[in-house]
C-alpha cells in the first residue's frame, strides 16, 4: 500500500502454520522448545499425540507468528501428519544426524508432503544433535555451520575423519544431507536443540522463504490487533471471533 | 507403544465427520482413553473437502459402494481448460454452510480455545435472481433496515409494508407475550406476508430467502420462515459491520472437523486411518461389571475391546435396528468457475470486511418450474477462502429435489449466474455433482434425534446430517448428549467444551 511505514505503525503481521515431522526421537519437541521457551529439557518424555505452540518471529519487514503442530513421532498408523499438512506453509523434517535411519524416514516424508501437502509449502530438513559431534562439541570454537546452500570445506574434512575421531558420533555427513536438500529444493541446516546452534536460524530462514503472495492471500492479511482501532485494510477478509465475542461471551445478550 | 488390541478403550468414535470430529474435542480434555478411527484415508467424513484428484475418487467411491455414506449418484465434469489449475491448488468443500453470528458453535469454538487454530471470514451479500429488463438479473436482498432505506428497486408503499414486517419480528418475545391473540404461524409464508402486513408478492422471494428456506414461499411454513429471518437479522453486526454469518476459511465444515480431532489428538487421542468398523459385539450379560467391553473388528484385521462406540449410521454397521435411517436427499453440485465474480462479493458496511461468500438464490419460477417448486441456491465462495487460485471461485449449488431434474434445475442456476455477470470469459472450469442424504432441517431436537437413534446403551449413533445451508445447532445438543453418556456420572454440564489454553499458546 501506498503509506508509508512509519516507526510508530507496527509492522504488519502474518500467521503461518507450520508441522514438524520426523522419526521418534530426533529431537522434534525439543527444536520446538528452544525456539519457543530457549530452553531445553533432558530426557524429554516423548510427546504422545501433538502439540500446538505459537511463537512469533520477527523479520525486518514483517513479523510471522508460526503456529506449531508437533506431531508424535513414534505414532504407528501414519494417521496423524494428514491431519496436520493440510494447509501447512511451512514444513520442518527433522532427522537425528547420529541415526542414519532417521535421515530415510525423513525422506519419506518429504516425498509424502511432496505429494499431499499444500504445492507451495517450504520444506526445511533439520539435521539435529550437533552437539553429539565434533563439530556441536567445541561449538564455542567454531561459529558452527549454517550448511544452508554453500558447502563448508572444512566441515566436509572433518566428516570424512569422523569414524576415526573418539567421541564423534555422527553418523550422516553434512554433504550427503545437503546434497539430497539440494535435489530435493529444500532449506538445510544442522543443529543441535541442546546448545541452540542454527535453532532460531532455521525458523528464521523459513519465515523469509515464505512468499510474500502466500502470506497476502494464503492466510489473510493478519493485522489481527489493528481491527480493534477500526484501521483495517479494505482487503480484509479475515472476521476477528476472538476479541469481540470475548468481551461478550453471552450469546444473545445485547446490553 | 501398546497395541489397539491391548489398550482398553473407554471410547472409539467412528467417523471423522463434523459430528465425531466435535464430539472428539468435546472429549480431548477428559482422562479417557480414546481411539479414533476413520475407514477412508482422509478426515472429515461426510463434511470432507478435496482436491481435484481426491473428489475425483471421492466420486468414483460414492458409486461404487453405494449405501456406504450419506452420498449417492455423483459424476465429475471437467471439460479440458488450461485454465483450471493443478489439483491440489482447489479444496473443494462437501460441507460449505455458513455459521450464523448468533449460532451456538462460536462461543463453543471460543470456550474451547480452538477459535484459534481458525480463520473465519464473512458471508456478504444475499442476492436474487430475478430477470428483468433493468441492467442486471440479480437482485441483491435488502438485508438490514439501513439496506431497506437504501433500496431504490423496493416502491416507498412497500417500504413501509416490509418495515411494518420487520418491526414486528424484530420485538422482543416478552412484548408479543402481552397481546390477546397468539399469532398463527401454521400458514404458508407467504399468505403470512400477504394477509398479515400486505406485503406485496415481488418481496416473498427476497424476504424466503433470507430464511434459506429449501422450499417456495407457499411450501414453506411462517412457522419455519419467521424464526429463521430473525436470526439472520439478528446475526449482523455482531462480528463486525456488515454481515451476519461466516464461513471457516480452508473448506468450511472440513476445516472445523480437522480442528476438533487435531484437539484430541494433542489429548493423547489415537487417530487410526482406513480402518472401519466390521463388527460389533456386544459383551455378554455374564461380565456386566463395570469393566465389561464390546469388541469390535476392525477393517484392517485388528480386534478391540471398548466401552463406547459412537459413530453415525454409515460408520456403525452391522448394529441390530440400526437400518438405514430415513433420509430426505438434495442434488447438489460444486463448479470451479474462470472467474473472480468480483461483483457478488461488495463490502456491505463502512468499515466491514470484504466478504468471501455470497448467497445467490434462483426461485423455482425463475427456472421456468412452477410457481410452488423449490429454489436452487448457489454458495459463491471467492478466491480468498484458499479454496481455488485467485481469479476462479467454488460455486456450491443445491436444490431440495433428487435425480436428473434437480441435477438440471442447479446446472441452469449456475448458466444463468455466469450469463448475469459482467465477465464473457466466465465458464465453469470443472464440476462435481452429487445426491445428498440427509435429516430436514425442522428437526431441532438434538438429545431426542441422538437418542432415538442409537440402538443400545454402549452405542451411540450420530443422526444423518443436515441438509441445512447453514450450521445446525442442534449438532452441538448431540455431541453434548453423547458427551454425557460417556462421561456418565462426571458430566458436569457447565464444563462441557469449557477448556484453558494449553501450555506454549500465547495469549495476545
Amino acid at each position: 500500500m501506498s503509506e508509508p511505514t512509519s516507526t510508530n505503525t507496527p509492522k504488519p503481521s502474518s500467521s503461518v502454520k507450520l508441522v514438524l515431522l520426523g522419526e521418534a526421537a530426533v529431537g522434534k519437541s525439543s527444536l520446538v522448545l528452544r525456539f519457543v521457551n530457549n530452553d531445553f529439557q533432558e530426557n524429554k518424555e516423548p510427546t504422545i499425540g501433538a502439540a500446538f505452540l505459537t511463537q512469533k518471529c520477527s523479520l525486518p519487514t514483517r513479523t510471522i507468528k508460526f503456529e506449531i503442530w508437533d506431531t508424535a513421532g513414534q505414532e504407528r498408523f501414519a494417521s496423524l501428519a494428514p491431519m496436520y499438512y493440510r494447509n501447512a506453509q511451512a514444513a520442518l523434517v527433522v532427522y537425528d544426524m547420529t541415526k542414519p535411519s532417521s535421515l530415510t524416514k525423513a525422506k519419506h516424508w518429504v516425498a509424502e508432503l511432496q505429494r499431499q501437502a499444500s504445492p507451495g509449502i517450504v520444506i526445511a530438513l533439520v539435521g539435529n544433535k550437533l552437539d553429539l559431534t565434533n563439530e556441536g562439541s567445541n561449538e564455542a570454537a567454531g561459529e558452527s555451520t549454517p550448511a544452508e546452500g554453500g558447502e563448508d570445506e572444512a566441515t566436509n574434512d572433518e566428516n570424512q575423519a569422523e569414524e576415526a575421531t573418539p567421541g564423534d558420533a555422527r553418523k550422516v555427513s553434512t554433504q550427503e544431507a545437503n546434497a539430497y536438500a539440494e535435489e530435493e529444493n529444500l532449506l538445510f541446516f544442522e543443529t543441535s536443540a541442546k546448545t541452540g546452534v542454527n535453532v532460531a536460524e532455521v525458523f528464521t530462514a523459513i519465515a523469509n522463504a515464505i512468499p510474500e503472495s502466500s502470506l497476502k492471500t494464503g492466510r489473510g492479511a493478519g493485522t489481527g490487533q489493528a481491527t480493534l482501532g477500526g484501521g483495517r485494510p479494505a482487503e480484509d477478509t479475515r472476521v476477528n471471533l476472538g476479541e469481540r465475542a470475548a468481551a461478550t461471551p453471552k450469546e444473545g445478550c445485547a446490553c | 507403544m501398546e497395541s489397539l488390541a491391548e489398550t482398553p478403550w473407554d471410547v472409539t468414535i467412528s467417523g471423522t465427520g463434523l459430528g465425531q470430529s466435535l464430539f472428539a474435542l468435546a472429549l480431548s480434555r477428559s482422562d479417557k482413553k480414546v481411539l479414533h478411527i476413520d475407514k477412508r484415508p482422509y478426515y472429515g467424513g461426510s463434511e470432507a473437502a478435496f482436491s481435484l484428484q481426491e473428489a475425483q475418487e471421492w466420486a468414483d467411491n460414492v458409486n461404487k459402494e453405494p449405501g456406504q455414506s450419506p452420498f449417492e449418484d455423483a459424476e465429475v465434469h471437467s471439460p479440458s481448460d488450461s485454465r483450471l489449475s493443478s489439483s491440489r491448488a482447489y479444496t473443494l468443500s462437501l460441507s460449505p454452510h455458513l455459521i450464523y453470528s448468533r449460532s451456538r458453535l462460536l462461543p463453543t469454538l471460543l470456550s474451547s480455545r480452538v477459535y484459534r487454530q481458525l480463520e473465519f471470514q464473512a458471508v456478504g451479500s444475499w442476492w436474487i435472481f430475478r430477470p428483468s429488463e433493468a441492467n442486471s438479473d440479480l437482485y441483491r436482498v435488502p438485508s438490514s433496515r439501513e439496506d431497506i432505506f437504501a433500496d431504490d428497486f423496493i416502491s416507498a408503499k412497500s417500504k413501509r409494508t416490509l418495515m411494518k414486517f420487520l418491526r414486528h419480528i424484530g420485538k422482543p418475545p416478552q412484548e408479543t407475550e402481552g397481546q390477546p391473540e397468539e399469532e398463527d404461524l401454521s400458514v404458508p409464508f407467504s399468505e403470512y406476508l400477504g394477509s398479515k402486513f400486505q406485503v406485496p408478492a415481488e418481496l416473498h422471494d427476497p424476504l424466503l430467502s433470507l430464511s434459506l428456506s429449501q422450499a417456495s414461499a407457499q411450501q414453506t411454513s411462517a412457522e419455519y420462515a419467521v424464526p429463521r429471518i430473525k436470526r439472520h437479522l439478528a446475526s449482523i453486526g455482531v462480528f463486525g459491520p456488515g454481515f451476519g454469518s461466516l464461513l471457516a476459511k480452508w473448506g468450511g465444515g472440513a476445516e472445523l472437523a480437522q480442528v476438533g480431532c487435531r484437539a484430541l489428538a494433542v489429548g493423547g487421542g489415537v487417530y487410526v486411518l482406513n480402518a472401519g468398523i466390521e463388527s460389533i459385539t456386544n459383551p455378554s450379560n455374564s461380565d456386566n461389571g463395570d469393566d465389561a467391553r464390546m469388541q469390535i473388528k476392525l477393517s484392517n484385521g485388528e480386534s478391540i475391546r471398548t466401552k463406547f462406540v459412537v459413530g453415525s449410521h454409515w460408520d456403525l454397521p452391522g448394529q441390530a435396528g440400526n437400518d438405514q435411517p430415513s433420509c430426505e436427499k438434495a442434488a447438489r453440485s460444486i463448479s470451479v468457475v474462470s472467474s473472480s465474480l468480483e461483483s457478488l462479493f461488495p463490502i456491505t458496511a463502512e468499515g466491514g470486511p470484504l466478504p468471501a461468500a455470497a448467497v445467490v438464490v434462483f426461485p423455482g419460477s425463475c427456472l421456468a418450474q412452477a410457481e410452488d417448486s423449490p429454489p436452487v441456491y448457489l454458495l459463491i465462495h471467492s478466491s480468498e477462502t484458499g479454496e481455488c487460485p485467485t481469479g476462479q471461485s467454488v460455486v456450491y449449488g443445491s436444490v431440495r429435489l433428487s435425480g436428473p431434474q434437480g441435477y438440471s434445475l442447479v446446472e441452469t442456476a449456475v448458466q444463468k449466474l455466469l450469463e448475469s455477470v459482467s465477465d464473457a470469459e466466465a465458464k465453469v472450469l470443472w464440476s462435481l455433482r452429487y445426491t445428498q442424504l440427509g435429516r430436514a432441517s425442522d428437526v431441532i431436537d438434538g438429545v431426542q434425534a441422538l437418542k432415538s437413534s442409537s440402538p443400545t446403551d454402549g452405542t451411540i449413533c450420530f443422526p444423518p446430517p443436515s441438509l441445512d445451508h447453514t450450521f445446525d445447532d442442534a449438532l452441538l445438543d448431540m455431541v453434548k448428549e453423547a458427551w454425557k453418556t460417556v462421561q456418565g456420572e462426571d458430566a458436569i454440564d457447565e464444563e462441557f467444551m469449557k477448556f484453558e489454553d494449553r501450555e506454549g499458546v500465547e495469549d495476545e
